[in-house]
């Protein structure tokens, strides 16, 4: 026979459905929101690394000046270095050779010619000829029939053989000398005296591009700058999200990003260097994820900038210049980071040789990895992750909340019907069993219906937030194991567990407790005094008293409800008090950081500006030993540190001028993201090098712009066994105008610092209104539950005094006004702690990410937060007293359980 | 009937500790035979719903035993007392604690489900003339009604022992006198040995065997010769 409780459960879901129904809405929507976010998240991941593996991005490109010949080509695909030396003296020679050619036929004409000259006038002077006009005579003529041939002659002699060999030996030796003095400097230039060097070998493909004028409404003035490639390219495909690949000579397809931004579309005709297209697509180049049209450039520009896709007729029919861009494919594909950093490093000696003995020139040098425009996005996704993993922690907490009270106020409810049960011979496993039904069935719904949302239109909703940041490949559904464990088996484990421990813990008791209803622990001896108010106070005190456990649920649901308050307003708050403090963030207004700091000529690259002040930097990496606190989604790994040396007293950062060797000042980000304090030693290493270095804290630099360290530039030369000369770039107060921008690697500015937030709110804007509207939702139907169950609890009493002669209106105020006071007092301590609380996720989730800002709410939010909340309530308190004036007398009266 | 079905043996039971420590059974002897409808009378405060309890399993004694059929309840653990409940109680109690949201016969399955000799549902329906409100819902039940549903959920498990606590406690004269016909009904039936806890006097009249308490010990452990049907009792 089938247990017949089980059929109370279709019953009790019918009869309780709209508490079931705010609970299983409250799972879809979390479950829902933050499963779509992670699938969202990781599908695309999924995409940008399949796009990786079937488009065929690079491992690096290289541009130079002219086109290759076959024979350099060759060279840098076997990745040995050229002999320099050998081709600095070959050419020396051959330059000295001819050199040597020429003055050797000077000489020996100028030689033959007087000697003829000598014998003719040696023979005039024996015939007594002195008319010097005869001589002359006599001597062209003689020049006219024995020049030739004496010059022949002189040619084929032993004396002028010796005499050339030995110019040619000296002007030899004079080159391998001169060479082999300037080749410690040659060698230093080029890097050729590493012993490590090891040839890396690759494929090279032509991926040749022009950067030609786009103007996207055909008005004549230029819109963008648009980098067209080839349709046949063998590298770096393109992925199309929308249309197709041009056909004809008049079509074009484009970054979808672009298009958007700018609002162009298929079918519309754009002009590129003058001529007119057609946009028959709209793709996502694989290295192309973001729009960055410079390496250096801080942050992409899908408005000014964008990438196109042309047939290769129309591609070589542009006018604009021609950039012999090459990509590589390593033979052997390094394993990791420092790999790639090493091969990239070995490449570029090869290829800087191979190009100089081909006599061509290195425009440009980018090892994929390094390269922003397809690294930022998928760096940046990381980060995004944050929010979700903050909401997926509340999230959590917040149901195992739920279920735990649902499942205390059910047994409390159905205390008689489980003590009868039991002393009928049910087992404590059965109704474990039985009880613990009901509320998985609700999470599972509730689960698989928020999975199913969250694998379609909430991963939809995710991936079209991306979409509105990036230039993001086409995107599948991808399975998303983090979002599984995360949103779904968590909550019901957690469930599961908790319902066990908190009904296998109250079915401990007696049959017979059940059957008294004795469920508490500890039951008060004596009833608590009160002083001689009025009766109806006196009654609400007691009511008060009476409910203490249930208030003290209510407690813990409002400061549930204030931290997803908190979060909902404090977020978007923190990021735009980080835009309004940009210019806290730099150092100066303007930080120029340089390519190098000498010239091609090797003259110290200087600047008139008389505000500015040179600094060295480099960066290194901190270990995240600390950040084992919550285990999430974040880029992990160690944290990024940029190390600064700084000019003795600086007027930028402000550190003491005789900080000893090894002692460190820190920037306040650092302090407060790490909590280091003063005498503390870091121990900071190389990112692609097996190296690390100690520093010790000295003291605290207010800098919140990111996680930094301080030294003076002396120190900063000595430890990273710099030139004492040289520098990374200048501070300056104003503009520096005077410094070539070919030797400007980037700009800082307060401008970039908004820009980056503008970016940020831009990304991250829609998904701050959705966490802020789904919190909201959540902390209305959370308040909804608390309340219900204050009155639940209440029913029979409250019937009781119905039939006492209480009007509606006086139980309302008695079971309504100690509710209302202690929503109101606690929702402002709540706030207190739901703030603190959100400072310490907000912390622990910064642990996951590079950099630091801090939580922040503005005063507005801050009372909104509370605000928000009491109106929440006092649309639930006219709830409950409708649900007050619905509960019958026979409540009381009528021997029902 | 056989004799010492049940045996009660020098039974203490207390509450409390200090000055308000309690004696509610003082030690209690008496036997209860096989198929007897066995009532226990007292005024409130007598200690005939703890001993029920107590022998019941579901609360235990300070000293002294219970034994049924020879097996001490004091020796069992607390998974063999919920097999014993299961295989040899039925419990009727004054509220009649029905699951609000199960049916009339769905409660009495509730019971049906423990037992592995159950009653036909369908006849305990009959017999409790509840088959016209066997669909109905324990709210939509006069109180009587709901009393026989919990009678029918504790005789469908065709138990050995069917323990009422102040069945008709709750009840009016004649409702009254139609559950105890109805338990007086399933003894004669089914052979099931009834203990009835009560302080109404009348009723002793149809018990084969009354034990008075008072103050916690047996003031009285009476043989009823004379039993008279339910539907005769008058109080």
């Amino acid at each position: 026979m089938r247990n017949p409780l089980v059929k109370r459960i279709p019953k009790e879901l019918a009869s309780d459905w709209h508490k079931y129904l705010v609970i299983v809405i409250f799972m879809v929507l979390m479950i829902g929101v933050i499963s779509g976010m992670y699938v969202g998240h990781d599908s695309m991941i999924a995409a940008i690394n399949r796009g990786r593996e079937e488009l065929k991005i690079e491992d690096g490109s290289f541009e130079l000046s002219e086109r290759a010949s076959e024979e350099l080509l060759e060279a840098i695909s076997s990745g040995e270095k050229a002999d320099v030396r050998q081709y600095f003296i070959d050419k020396g020679i051959s330059e000295a050779d001819k050199e040597v050619a020429k003055a050797v036929e000077d000489e020996l004409q100028k030689q033959v010619r007087t000697t003829i000259e000598d014998a003719v006038r040696e023979q005039c002077a024996a015939y007594g000829i002195t008319d010097e006009q005869m001589i002359q005579e006599q001597i062209d003529s003689a020049m006219e029939a024995q020049y030739d041939n004496a010059l022949k002659e002189a040619r084929n002699s032993e004396e002028f053989k010796e005499a050339v060999e030995d110019a040619y030996e000296e002007a030899h030796n004079a080159v391998i000398e001169e060479v082999d003095e300037k080749w410690n400097d040659i060698e230093d230039q080029y890097g050729l005296n590493d012993g490590d060097f090891h040839p890396v070998q690759i494929t090279i493909y032509e991926d040749f591009y022009h950067n030609a004028s786009e103007d996207n409404d055909n008005d004549g003035i230029e819109d963008a700058t648009v980098r067209i490639f080839r349709k046949d390219s063998e590298i770096n495909g393109a992925s199309f999200i929308d249309g197709r690949a041009p056909e004809s000579e008049s079509e074009i397809a484009i970054d979808r990003m672009h298009a958007d931004n700018v609002g162009v579309k298929i079918g519309d005709t754009i002009t590129v260097d003058g001529r007119k297209f057609e946009i028959v697509g709209l793709l996502s180049y694989v290295h192309y994820l973001t729009l960055h049209e410079n390496n250096t450039d801080l942050m992409f520009d899908a408005f000014g900038f964008d990438v196109a896709m042309l047939t290769g007729e129309a591609f070589d029919d542009l006018p604009s210049r021609l950039h012999y861009n090459y990509s590589y494919m390593y033979d052997v594909k390094p394993a990791d980071k420092i790999e790639k950093a090493d091969c990239a490093d070995n490449l570029l000696k090869s290829l800087i040789t191979q190009t100089l003995v081909y006599d061509n020139e290195i425009d440009d040098f980018l090892p994929e990895y390094l390269r922003q425009a397809s690294n930022f996005a998928p760096t940046d996704l990381e980060s995004d992750s944050a929010g979700t993993s903050i909401m997926c922690y509340i999230l959590i907490a917040v149901i195992a909340f739920i279920f735990a009270i649902t499942i205390s106020n059910t047994i409390e409810k159905e205390a008689s019907v489980i003590g009868t049960l039991r002393a009928s011979g049910y087992s404590r496993e059965e109704l474990t069993v039985h009880y613990m039904s009901m509320p998985l069935i609700v999470t599972i719904a509730g689960a698989v219906i928020g999975n199913i949302l969250g694998y379609t239109a909430f991963r939809k909703m995710a991936i079209y937030l991306y979409y509105n940041s990036y230039s993001m490949p086409e995107c599948g559904i991808e399975w998303s194991p983090v979002a599984l464990v995360k949103t779904t088996i968590i909550p019901l484990l957690l469930m599961f567990f908790i319902n066990l421990f908190i009904i296998a813990r109250k079915l401990q008791l007696s049959p017979l407790k059940f059957l008294r209803h004795d469920l508490a622990k500890n039951r008060r001896s004596k009833a608590r005094r009160i002083p001689a108010w009025s009766f109806l106070r006196r009654f609400r005190i007691r009511i008060l008293f009476q409910n203490m456990p249930n208030y003290a649920v209510l407690i813990f649901g409002v400061i549930f409800i204030e931290l997803m308050l908190c979060f909902a307003f404090g977020l978007p708050d923190s990021l735009n008090h980080y835009g309004d403090r940009a210019a806290d963030m730099v150092f100066a207004d303007y930080q120029y950081m340089l390519m190098r700091y000498k010239d091609e000529d090797g003259n110290i690259i200087e600047t008139s500006e008389p505000t500015a002040e040179r600094f060295s930097s480099t960066s290194l990496l901190y270990p995240k030993t600390r950040s084992s606190v919550i285990d999430g989604m974040g880029s992990g790994g160690d944290e990024s540190v940029t190390v600064y040396g700084i000019a003795d007293d600086s007027t930028y950062v402000d550190i003491p001028g005789d900080l000893a060797s090894g002692n460190v000042y820190v920037s306040s980000a650092f302090v407060s993201k790490f909590g280091l304090k003063n005498g503390d030693v870091i121990t900071l290493h190389e990112e692609y090098e097996n190296k690390s270095y100690e520093f010790t804290v000295a003291g605290i630099t207010d800098y919140d712009g990111g996680i930094a360290v301080f030294m003076n530039n002396g120190s900063f030369a000595e430890v990273f066994d710099k030139k004492a000369d040289g520098f990374s770039g200048y501070f300056s107060r104003n503009e520096i105008t005077d410094i070539d921008a070919q030797d400007i690697a980037v700009v800082i500015t307060t401008k970039d610092i908004t820009k980056i937030t503008n970016q940020l709110m831009h990304s991250m804007g829609g998904f701050m209104d959705i966490f802020k509207y789904t919190m909201v939702v959540l902390a209305a139907a959370l308040i909804y539950l608390l309340a219900k169950i204050i009155i639940e609890r209440n029913e029979h009493s409250i019937s009781m005094v119905k039939i006492l002669g209480f009007k509606n209106s006086e139980i309302g105020s008695l079971y309504i006004t100690p509710t209302a006071v202690i929503v109101t007092v606690f929702s402002v301590i709540s706030f207190v702690v739901g703030y603190f609380l959100m400072i310490w996720i907000f912390q622990a989730v910064m642990m996951q990410m590079d950099g630091y800002f801090a939580f922040y709410m503005t005063p507005v939010s801050m009372v909104l937060s509370v605000v928000y909340l009491l109106i929440g309530y006092a649309f639930v308190s006219v709830i409950d007293f409708i649900r007050i004036k619905k509960i019958p007398m026979d409540v009381a009266l009528k021997n029902v359980e | 009937m056989e004799t010492d079905f049940l045996k009660i043996s020098d039974l203490k039971k207390s509450f409390g500790t200090g000055e308000a420590r309690q004696e509610v059974l003082r030690g209690m002897d008496f036997t209860v035979r096989k198929g007897e409808f066995c009532v226990l009378l007292g005024p409130s405060g007598s200690g005939k719903s703890t001993l029920l309890n107590i022998i019941g399993g579901i609360d235990t004694p300070d000293s002294g035993y219970i034994s049924i059929n020879g097996d001490k309840l004091e020796d069992m653990d607390e998974k063999q007392l919920t097999i014993y409940r299961r295989k040899h109680l039925g419990y009727v109690f004054q509220m009649y604690n029905l699951i609000p949201n199960l049916n009339v016969k769905e409660n009495i399955e509730v019971g049906a489900y423990l037992s592995d000799k159950p009653l036909d549902v369908e006849e305990v329906l009959t017999t409790l003339g509840l088959q016209d409100h066997k669909y109905k819902y324990p709210n939509q039940l006069s109180g009587g009604q709901q009393q026989r549903v919990s009678i029918g959920r504790a005789v469908v498990k065709n138990p050995d022992i069917l323990m009422c606590d102040e069945p008709t406690g709750a009840l009016d004269y004649k409702t009254s006198k139609e559950i105890l016909a109805l338990i007086e009904d399933c003894n004669a039936r089914y052979g099931t040995t009834v203990i009835m806890v009560t302080h109404n006097e009348a009723i002793k009249n149809m018990a084969d065997h009354v034990v008075k308490l008072r103050d916690g010990v047996v003031r009285h452990n009476d043989i009823n010769h004379n039993k008279i049907p339910a539907s005769e009792l008058d109080w």
